[in-house]
């Protein structure tokens, strides 16, 4: 155990493609903790999604041994935190860990939407923050100008900020001399009962499940029994140690120590991000504040293209919820898809990555219903229903009134995009709260928007109307009463399932009519005429047709051509088996897209 | 008609692999003569002993009742094709009321030529026309004009030879006032024999490409459909029935060659590109490594000159069980207007199907036969795909 006057426990945070990730790298090499020939980009982004995304998904802890100016060797524990929105929850679990932050900001991007919430959430969390001006190698870096931005825009004294590159390594060793200057170190009473953060975790095929944790008083080493407060599961310890990033086994964690505990527990659902682990016996009595169930923001249904996948999807995703409890589903069925899951997930960005991760790791081939959120549904008789799939939703009849989940939602952009965020945001049933000035290049935007409008390609229609220079942050504010209504597609007369969706009642007839259009275009001509159309109960709002097919032959057919001509004939038969079969009508997958991206 | 079983080929089919151009939506194997690695004489002989070569392969031709020659443009031959006609009407054994028929194009014919087909054997020239319009005729890379064209039916029935005419709708920017308009002058020529075909754009052709790059327009399907129905009902008040999906006759000038294709019959061919059926017993005196259990075997002969032409031709074949042979017979059975009877359907197992097909209007069923409605007849693929696959 170290001396916590030696200990500095602390976590980079950045704006996504600030650098965070090569800066963190460089530390590696640096402290001699990874040896250059062993040195990959980005080691601490461990999935191929985060390397390819450019984003960190899981958190990190590693343990570096760094020779300070004063002659002293530190313990450094970096703990690198989930760099998006989605994951707000797990980035503030990691900051709980952590006394100080080393905060990024792009030397030529200046400081942007997440630069702002991260900072924010750093100074809640009492953190000591250290500005870190990141990429000054860069032609179009203007350091001067973002240290006016930080401190105009955050507030943070940024006259002795770090000027650094990550790239080239200068500045790196200024940081860490800053860290082991100004971050705090550990305050914790070796005495008394053991208390540790849990603030990540993640499944090991041959050890279970492994948790990240940060002790706080107390220490813990191995063979004692200890409980997880939270989820009031007991167990033993079965192995502890420090991650340099490899796992290296020691005696025992103690007060301020960052590394991670191995219990054999098979079941990560037991393990929660935000628990406090206590020993068994003459334990504390008390948890550390902050815990929270995971909550799942996001919704879609997710069916295998090919019914008999089903089986797989299911051991896929069991297998991925191993290292991401926050992934909660249960089994959906559709008359139109056949046998899938409800999933729900943290944000878009999340059930973009477990869908990709779903498809490439698995060779699964999926489709996806439109994103939904979890809606609030009270009927005249007083009760709630809890929507979470379009199919929930109470007859209109029966429908007293609904309530969606709104956010607040920070936009920063330069001043002459300001025009076109207002218009998004007015489209997207945004209510503007405020603005004001950063710096002379950056407006900082808040509006409240629901839930519902952003996962609707919002961030891509903000960043395509803004030139790319838009940056977002939002975080949930809760319920408001909202007059939602499920527009159902008919084809041929039958509601299809996977193609409803819930709606606010201003936006049905425009969506209804955007729809029922590409619908027309997609779904091929059939031996008969197929209808199309959007209703709200049994309300017609829209109505497209896609006429019958008048002539499908093969004219020419003598000695030579029966053989291609079957072959042909068997083609357009598979390319049929491929459609979904919805009554008479085949659907083509394409179809199901459809209302992912509908621009009114 | 033939059944399956040990029957011999008693219709053949010769390929000459010889055109002046290649027309812009044509996929059939055929070379230029500047591309022929042979000369014209030679590639008579040639296809007049890889027919020959049959007979020691133990399939002789036992009667035959047609022959046709087909290409590619067989007029391309000049004399050289009464020289390959007489030599395989000899060695077939022709019947004396043999149909032979001839393809050629209106520019590569001459009233002498014909007559000299006639005295060889020939009865019987399909004429491919295509379009009596001189824009059309040039959009589709066509080496003739509409004059040429009615000069050239009125030789054929100069000659005393039957005349069948090949003409095409669903032309990019084709109207239906050109269509009638073709058609009524194709009428005009007198011809027994009629064959209509809307343009079909195979892929790898010049004209599929300018359509998938807009330089054409591509055919609206409804309107094809109107000119199909136009033209079957402007023909049938000139006594032409429709007798096949793409085909309309007088009474008793349907053609006897063709018609062996959509019902079964065991069929030589012979050249590079050429394809024959036989059955599986003929298959296997004729030297094919056959299974057991195969019925019908189809073969394709090489489409190069090389190895194509040979007496012993590269060929890929195809063998098909008893079950796939009916379908096959069923699906092809129902391209004729009359159908196919009850024993057919039930042998073929697809009688459940043909109740499905009756049911969306595509089939009918009446005095124990089968046949498509006019619905089906222009949803063809529908028809065919499901008794094929018999589901």
């Amino acid at each position: 155990m170290t001396d916590p006057t030696l200990i500095r426990n602390f976590s980079i945070i950045a704006h996504i493609d600030h650098g965070k990730s090569t800066l963190a790298d460089r530390v590696l090499q640096l402290t001699h903790t990874v040896a250059d020939r062993d040195m990959q980009e980005q080691l601490l982004d461990s999935m191929d999604i985060e390397r390819e995304r450019g984003i960190t998904i899981k958190a990190q802890a590693v343990r570096v041994m760094y020779d300070a100016d004063d002659g002293q060797e530190y313990q450094l524990n970096l703990i690198d935190t989930p760099g998006h929105v989605d994951f707000t929850y797990e980035v503030s679990r990691s900051l709980a860990a952590c006394e100080g932050v080393i905060l990024v900001v792009d030397a030529a991007q200046g400081v942007e939407a997440q630069t702002v919430a991260n900072a924010l959430m750093a100074m809640n969390a009492g953190l000591e923050i250290i500005p870190l001006i990141n990429k000054i190698d860069l032609p179009a870096a203007d350091p001067e100008r973002v240290r006016h931005e930080i401190e105009e825009g955050l507030a943070i004294p940024a006259d002795e900020a770090v000027l650094a590159s990550g790239k080239t390594g200068e500045g790196v060793r200024d940081a860490l001399e800053a860290v082991v200057r100004l971050v705090p170190h550990p305050v914790g009473d070796p005495h008394a009962p053991l208390k540790a953060l849990i603030f990540d975790s993640y499944f090991d095929a041959y050890r279970g499940v492994v948790a990240l944790i940060r002790v706080i008083d107390g220490s813990v080493s191995k063979g004692v029994k200890i409980r997880m407060m939270a989820s009031a599961t007991v167990t033993d310890v079965e192995e502890v140690g420090v991650r340099r990033p490899a796992n290296l086994p020691v005696e025992s964690l103690g007060v301020g120590e960052v590394g991670y505990l191995i219990t054999g527990l098979k079941d990560p659902a037991l393990v929660k991000v935000g628990d406090t682990v206590t020993l068994a016996r003459h334990g504390a009595t008390e948890q550390l504040p902050g815990y929270r169930e995971a909550k799942p923001m996001v919704f879609t249904g997710l069916f295998p293209i090919d019914g008999d996948q089903y089986p797989d999807l299911r051991d896929a995703l069991e297998r991925l919820q191993l290292n991401d409890p926050a992934l909660l589903w249960e089994p959906e069925s559709s008359h139109a898809l056949g046998f899938g899951f409800r999933v729900g997930f943290l944000g878009l960005l999340h059930m973009e990555v477990v869908k990709e991760r779903l498809e490439r790791e698995f060779g699964l081939e999926l489709l996806a219903t439109a994103p939904s959120v979890e809606y609030h549904a009270f009927r005249t008789k007083g009760d709630m229903v809890v929507v979470h799939s379009p199919q929930d939703m109470p007859d209109p009849g029966h429908l007293d009134r609904t309530e969606e989940p709104y956010l607040k939602v920070t936009v920063l952009v330069p001043p002459d995009y300001v025009g076109a965020v207002m218009e998004l945001s007015d489209q997207r049933r945004g209510t503007f709260k405020d603005m004001q000035y950063l710096s002379a290049t950056t407006v900082e935007l808040h509006y409240e928007m629901p839930l519902s409008e952003l996962i609707m390609d919002f961030f891509d229609q903000l960043k395509s109307r803004t030139k790319g220079y838009a940056s977002l942050d939002y975080e949930y504010i809760g319920y408001r009463e909202s007059n939602l209504v499920k527009l159902d597609i008919l084809l041929a007369g039958k509601a299809v399932d996977a193609l409803s969706f819930v709606v606010h009642r201003d936006k049905a007839y425009a969506r209804g009519k955007v729809l029922t259009e590409k619908l027309r275009e997609i779904i091929p001509r059939q031996m008969f005429e197929v209808p199309i159309q959007a209703a709200i109960g049994a309300k017609i709002i829209s109505r497209e047709t896609v006429r019958a097919m008048r002539k499908d032959v093969i004219a020419k057919c003598y000695g030579g051509d029966i053989s291609r001509k079957r072959k042909l004939l068997e083609k357009q038969k598979a390319g049929k088996k491929r459609m979904k079969n919805v009554g008479s009508v085949e659907i083509p997958q394409e179809a199901f897209m459809a209302i992912l991206k509908v621009d009114e | 008609m033939s059944e399956a079983g040990t029957t011999l080929p008693r219709h053949v089919y010769v390929h000459v692999p010889v055109c002046r151009s290649k027309c812009s939506y044509c996929d059939f194997f055929s070379l230029t003569p500047d591309r022929l690695p042979v000369t014209s004489e030679a590639l008579v002989d040639a296809l007049v002993n890889q027919a020959r070569a049959w007979a020691e392969r133990g399939v002789p031709p036992a009667g035959i009742d047609t022959l046709y020659v087909g290409g590619g443009t067989p007029t391309m031959l000049g004399d050289g094709l009464a020289t390959l006609i007489s030599a395989l009407a000899i060695w077939a054994g022709a019947e004396s009321d043999a149909e032979i028929t001839i393809e050629a194009n209106p520019e590569s014919v001459t009233p002498e030529m014909l007559e000299l087909l006639a005295m060889a054997g020939v009865t019987r020239v399909s004429l491919g026309i295509q379009s009596l319009d001189d824009d059309e005729l040039a959009m589709l890379g066509r080496a003739h004009g509409a004059s040429r064209a009615i000069d050239a039916a009125r030789w054929v029935t100069e000659a005393g030879l039957d005349l069948s005419v090949d003409v095409m709708c669903g032309l990019p920017g084709q109207s239906a006032a050109d269509w009638r308009q073709t058609l009524d002058r194709v009428i005009a020529t007198d011809a027994g024999h009629i064959s209509v075909y809307p343009l079909s754009l195979e892929a790898g052709t010049p004209l599929a490409a300018a359509v998938a790059i807009g330089d054409a327009p591509e055919p609206d399907t409804d309107v094809v459909a109107d000119m199909l129905l136009e033209g079957a009902a402007v023909l049938k008040k000139s006594g032409l029935l429709r007798y096949e999906t793409a085909n309309y006759a007088r009474p008793g000038q349907e053609s006897r060659h063709n018609t062996a294709y959509w019902t079964g019959a065991p069929y030589l061919g012979v050249g590079p590109g050429a394809h024959g059926m036989l059955t599986a017993a003929t298959a296997r005196s004729a030297g094919f490594i056959v299974a057991d259990g195969v019925d019908r075997v189809r073969y394709a002969i090489a489409c190069s000159v090389e190895t194509g032409l040979g007496i012993m031709p590269e060929v890929t074949v195809e063998l098909l069980d008893r079950g796939e042979s009916a379908r096959e017979d069923a699906m092809l059975g129902l391209r004729l207007t009359r159908g196919i009877d009850d024993g057919l359907a039930s042998r073929a197992g697809v009688t459940e199907v043909l109740e499905g097909l009756a049911a969306d209007g595509l089939v009918v069923h009446a005095d124990g036969r089968w046949a498509t409605t006019e619905r089906g007849w222009l949803l063809g693929n529908e028809v065919f795909s499901r008794v094929w696959a018999g589901e």
